[in-house]
């Protein structure tokens, strides 16, 4: 199980590096995009006060749009070249090499959030205090993101519209989930619909760790923890639903 | 082995019944020609064999396991070339893509490098084993594609359309690499081609599918056998056609087709040919190719 997991990690990793271009480009537009629209919401200027809650909703926002962006394209990919198939005419079970692609998928996305997040630290002088604490809300952030991508590949199995709902989704997660304005500026009933976007109660766990100082306690006490557990349950459950259901019909049309 | 029984498969509302109550043994070691029309129902069959496609009854099972109660086992046991795929990562190497499905097949690193280096040496890669697959010529990706197939050694392999789109060199490497694979190290392969020359010179049993139905399943030599025309027979004689026969002639030799209800009529032919004074260059009973036999058993209801 080990050696197929860590194949298809491989392979995907070889996969995508042969193509870097794309990769360089989304390097580049992840660093500039924040600090221009953080020039733009200031009017001009750069509030202090705002980047550090901001910057930590912006690297969600990237690690959600680019493991998806790389999840989708590769299946979609897969799919039509024909070795998707191949893929499931293996001794492993068919969860095993979609979840190598899950965890290739969020190498991808790790990787262009941590370069959208520390290009502006290091230009605009913006400081992040390091807590353990924030270990477990950062992690709960990433499988959160990890399911929503799992969601969006169990649709690209079958769906021809996954491009435009892909587009959909990422589009309200970085104009809901704190990339522009903190959560707790927004009216509460925009909060609300906001914690249902993928990322939003993540992002929210971890500012409250990283610039409140709460425990895992408090924010379990505070309800963060338990709803960010749950939503992330819930994305995983009907993902896995899905993926049952189309990974089926996908073989049957490959 | 590959077993399968009554295999049926249904689709939709309007019931269509793609595959019919297909039965099909297949010994270990045989090259099995399977054969049909486009729309009889081989693809959907195929895609059921290699668990692409769940049968609306019937059974199919590869080396003894059962491909939907036994997948795993079952898939152990078997490696497969698609037809209209690419099969393989065209921007990964062949060195690169043999080792992912080996090691997808469960193989360990070590043992998938050394069945890789033979697989690449035998199909004439291994100088290029570091080039990526997208910049080989055709025959090259299929040989690459085939070698995926081959390279946790399985026992059964299914090849559809494997010389399809190959130049005259790439099919006799492929077609010779079949025959071996199955002559000496006991591979039993199914075959899929609509190249029928490729089926016969391969096959040591072909079956023939007619609207989801098999309408053939035997030995290739029997097959041929039952369709030889023992009433026609051809004459080629050197020189111009004599008067009173339906000749053809062409660079100087001319052939007659005779059909005869009794073969000793065609002693009167001759004889009749030699007092004409055509000089006979060749006299043979018509043999029927697996085109002939194709065409016939895919325009008639069932022969066998």
């Amino acid at each position: 199980m080990h050696e197929v997991l860590r194949a298809e990690i491989g392979k995907g990793l070889r996969v995508q590096l042969a193509h870097p271009v794309g990769h360089v480009i989304t390097l580049l537009i992840s660093t500039m995009m924040y600090l221009g629209l953080q020039f733009v919401l200031g009017q001009g200027e750069l509030r202090q006060d705002l980047l550090p809650q901001t910057l930590v909703a912006i690297g969600g926002y990237w690690f959600l749009q680019y493991a998806g962006l790389v999840m989708v394209a590769d299946l979609i990919e897969e799919k039509r070249a024909g070795t998707f198939a191949q893929s499931q005419m293996s001794p492993a079970p068919p969860w095993l090499p979609m979840l190598g692609r899950l965890l290739t998928a969020s190498i991808f996305g790790l990787a262009v959030a941590a370069v959208a997040a520390l290009v502006p630290m290091l230009v605009a002088q913006i400081a992040i205090p390091l807590r353990w604490a924030a270990l477990l809300p950062a992690v709960l952030l990433g499988v959160n993101a990890l399911a929503f991508t799992f969601l969006l590949a169990s649709l690209a199995l079958v769906s021809p519209m996954i491009g435009a709902l892909q587009s959909l989704f990422t589009s309200l997660v970085l104009l809901l989930n704190g990339s522009f304005l903190p959560l707790e500026l927004y009216p509460d009933w925009l909060a609300t619909a906001a914690r249902v976007l993928p990322t939003t109660l993540g992002i929210e766990a971890l500012t409250q760790t990283l610039f409140e100082g709460r425990t895992l306690t408090q924010l379990w006490t505070g309800g963060v923890l338990p709803w960010l557990l749950a939503h992330t349950l819930a994305l995983t459950a009907v993902a896995g639903l899905l993926f049952a259901r189309n990974h089926r019909r996908a073989l049957e049309s490959s | 082995m590959i077993e399968i029984d009554a295999l049926t498969k249904v689709y939709g509302a309007a019931q269509v019944r793609a595959v019919d109550e297909v039965s099909l043994h297949v010994g270990t070691g045989t090259v099995f020609g399977f054969l049909g029309p486009n729309g009889a129902g081989k693809t959907t069959t195929i895609k059921m064999l290699a668990g692409l496609l769940t049968p609306t009854s019937g059974q199919v099972r590869l080396g003894g396991f059962d491909v939907a109660r036994q997948r795993s086992a079952a898939m152990a046991q078997f490696g497969a070339v698609l037809e209209g795929s690419r099969n393989v990562y065209w921007s990964l190497s062949a060195w690169q893509n043999l080792m992912y499905f080996g090691r997808l097949k469960g193989l360990r690193k070590a043992r998938v490098a050394e069945r890789a280096q033979d697989l690449l040496t035998d199909l004439g890669l291994w100088e290029r084993r570091h080039d990526k697959v997208g910049g080989f010529s055709r025959g090259m990706q299929q040989k690459v594609a085939i070698a995926a197939a081959l390279i946790a050694d399985p026992p059964i392999v299914l090849l559809d359309e494997p010389t399809l789109g190959l130049d005259v060199e790439a099919t006799r490497t492929v077609k010779n690499w079949i025959a071996e694979q199955a002559r000496e190290l006991g591979t039993t392969i199914l075959l899929t081609t609509h190249q029928l020359d490729v089926a016969q010179e391969l096959c040591d049993r072909v079956a023939v599918m007619r609207q989801g139905r098999l309408v053939a399943d035997l030995p290739t030599r029997e097959l041929l056998a039952r369709f030889r025309e023992r009433d026609r027979y051809e004459i080629r004689l050197e020189g111009a056609a004599p008067p009173g026969f339906d000749a053809v002639t062409r660079e100087g030799v001319t052939t007659i087709n005779v059909r005869v209800s009794d073969p000793r009529e065609v002693y009167d032919v001759v004889e009749r040919l030699r007092a004409q004074g055509a000089v006979l260059e060749s006299l043979t009973q018509v043999q029927p190719d697996l085109e002939d036999v194709f065409l016939a058993l895919v325009s008639e209801p069932s022969h066998a």
